[in-house]
């Protein structure tokens, strides 16, 4: 018990000792941590735009008004039975002329459209994916069958997806250089403050060797210390997430125009718990290193 | 209690700081090492505490052999052997009580028996009047009494004392040297560095003389020359 009183007495004097070199180290903790946090929720927010975006993704076949119905009966089987498809939908061509209705109802700038009779619109098929990746495959499928079966043409929209997903990757293997560079400064910070904090007790240290003392519970003041700077780092990072997050989003969505991609609350936590833990590796690890150094000589 | 056998020293620029050493110290024992400045003498403590290795041959204390010890198991062969300095190495922001508390405390004692052991320890050296001053309001006879305690209130089994009278003036070195005898005589073996001619002369006990690293004379009731 005792031991556990001077081992937590002992960190806090540390930390509260050397106040400017604790704000500078404590300061760059939350920063990198800060950037570590933007990095996952942009991830975050990328992968789920993609997965709405691709959840969008689909192939249209256009169909041939000469097409029988076995046909096309035939030809929706066989598509549906392509892993990657998701659903296959008919749509006749009376109900293209109809949905062409309704959307220029919205748009003056389309006008009525007039009946005359006569509609020059074909019934296609509406192909929805599982998967993103397969839209390629599936639409060269399709259009192999071009002129010798019911299809007449066939449209497909992947670009959008790809572009995102070379985003993600760019901003993942981009985020995740910038993030080694601040783990690597923010521990030689860290470091250099408990070897500051090591040399300020080197009496101490010194004595508790000669009576005795554990290696660990020489270290153990030095660890919770780095941990105590790890701790506010934290704290500061996510203060200033939590006021940031709100308008940094409501900018970004105006920005880019984007549907806004909810993170939900169980998200939240879990990065809050994931800066928290990493923050009190880093601060730990960093004090270790400092400790066990000063111990090895 | 310690014992020496065909122990050197050698620093890498190839001077020996120990040469060719046997030697065996018995439990209970009062033994003065003498010798010039370098002639090996706190390069002998620091192999009992295994802050040095030994170049080759074996050093054991209580049946340990000290080179072999693992590094876990160093802080417990140095709760066995407390050792005093000439500097006397306290912390000035502690008063002497928290001084002598403080090496039960690093070595999880609990409350009760950092309470009443510390204050055996400053009753058996003299200083319960002076428990809440800190060093710096102390004489250098008080200092050392202060490290004295803080060796003592482990309980070792040896005490070492590397020039624990270098820094004070005579009348305050042989009330240290009544101490450590007095230690001794309460059953503690004690082991006292030393280049202070009149208190070796004065005791007339073990003299274990070295120079250059080399054990040069090893009496029973010595003088501090021969």
């Amino acid at each position: 018990m005792t031991r556990v009183v001077y081992v937590l007495t002992a960190a806090w004097q540390g930390f509260t000792r050397s106040t400017y070199m604790t704000i500078a180290s404590t300061l760059t903790v939350a920063l990198m941590l800060l950037l570590f946090a933007f990095f996952v929720v942009t991830d975050r927010g990328l992968q789920s735009a993609v997965s709405l975006l691709e959840s969008k993704v689909e192939l249209v076949a256009y169909l041939s008004d000469d097409a029988k119905l076995s046909q096309i009966l035939d030809l929706k089987t066989r598509i549906e039975r392509d892993p990657a498809v998701a659903r296959v939908d008919y749509v006749s061509k009376d109900d293209a002329m109809k949905r062409l209705k309704d959307l220029a109802s919205d748009r003056p700038d389309i006008g009525p459209i007039a009946d005359t009779g006569t509609n020059p619109l074909p019934a296609s098929l509406e192909i929805k994916l599982a998967s993103a990746q397969d839209s390629q495959r599936v639409a060269a499928e399709l259009r192999a069958e071009i002129g010798s079966g019911a299809v007449t043409d066939v449209a497909d929209n992947p670009q959008v997806v790809d572009k995102l997903l070379t985003i993600t990757r760019v901003l993942s293997i981009g985020g995740l250089a910038v993030l080694g560079m601040m783990l690597f400064v923010a521990l030689f910070v860290i470091v250099n403050t408990i070897r500051i904090a090591v040399h300020a007790r080197r009496d101490e240290i010194e004595i508790m060797q000669l009576v005795g003392a554990t290696d660990r519970l020489v270290a153990a003041p030095f660890v919770i210390e780095g941990m105590l700077v790890g701790l506010f780092g934290a704290a500061i990072a996510l203060l200033a997430l939590i006021a940031g997050a709100g308008p940094v989003t409501a900018a970004l969505i105006q920005f880019l125009d984007i549907l806004p991609v909810s993170l939900g609350p169980n998200f939240l936590a879990q990065l809050a718990g994931g800066v928290v833990a990493f923050a009190l590796l880093m601060g730990a690890g960093g004090a270790t290193i400092s400790v066990r150094t000063h111990l090895a000589k | 209690m310690i014992s020496l056998e065909d122990v050197s020293k050698r620093y890498p620029n190839g001077t020996y700081a120990l040469r060719d050493i046997d030697l065996r110290v018995e439990a209970g024992e009062f033994v003065f090492v003498v010798g010039s400045s370098g002639a090996g003498k706190s390069t002998l403590n620091r192999l009992l505490i295994r802050d040095e290795l030994p170049s080759t041959g074996r050093v054991s204390v209580d049946g340990q052999d000290v080179a072999r010890l693992a590094r876990s198991k160093v802080p417990l062969l140095r709760r066995k052997v407390g050792i005093v300095f000439q500097d006397f190495k306290l912390l000035q922001t502690k008063t002497v009580f928290e001084n002598v508390a403080f090496a039960l405390i690093v070595t999880g004692h609990d409350g009760g028996t950092v309470r009443d052991e510390t204050e055996r320890a400053l009753a058996l050296v003299g200083l319960t009047s002076r428990r809440d001053h800190f060093p710096r309001e102390l004489s250098g006879g008080e200092q050392q009494r202060t490290a004295i305690a803080r060796a003592l209130v482990m309980r070792p089994k040896v005490l070492v004392a590397d020039e624990p009278t270098g820094n004070l003036d005579p009348v305050t070195t042989w009330e240290i040297i009544k101490l450590l005898v007095r230690v001794n005589e309460l059953g503690t073996t004690v082991m006292v560095a030393t280049h202070n001619a009149e208190i070796v002369n004065a005791l007339r006990r073990r003299v274990i003389h070295l120079d250059h690293g080399r054990v040069i004379r090893d009496e029973a009731e010595g003088m501090y020359a021969a």
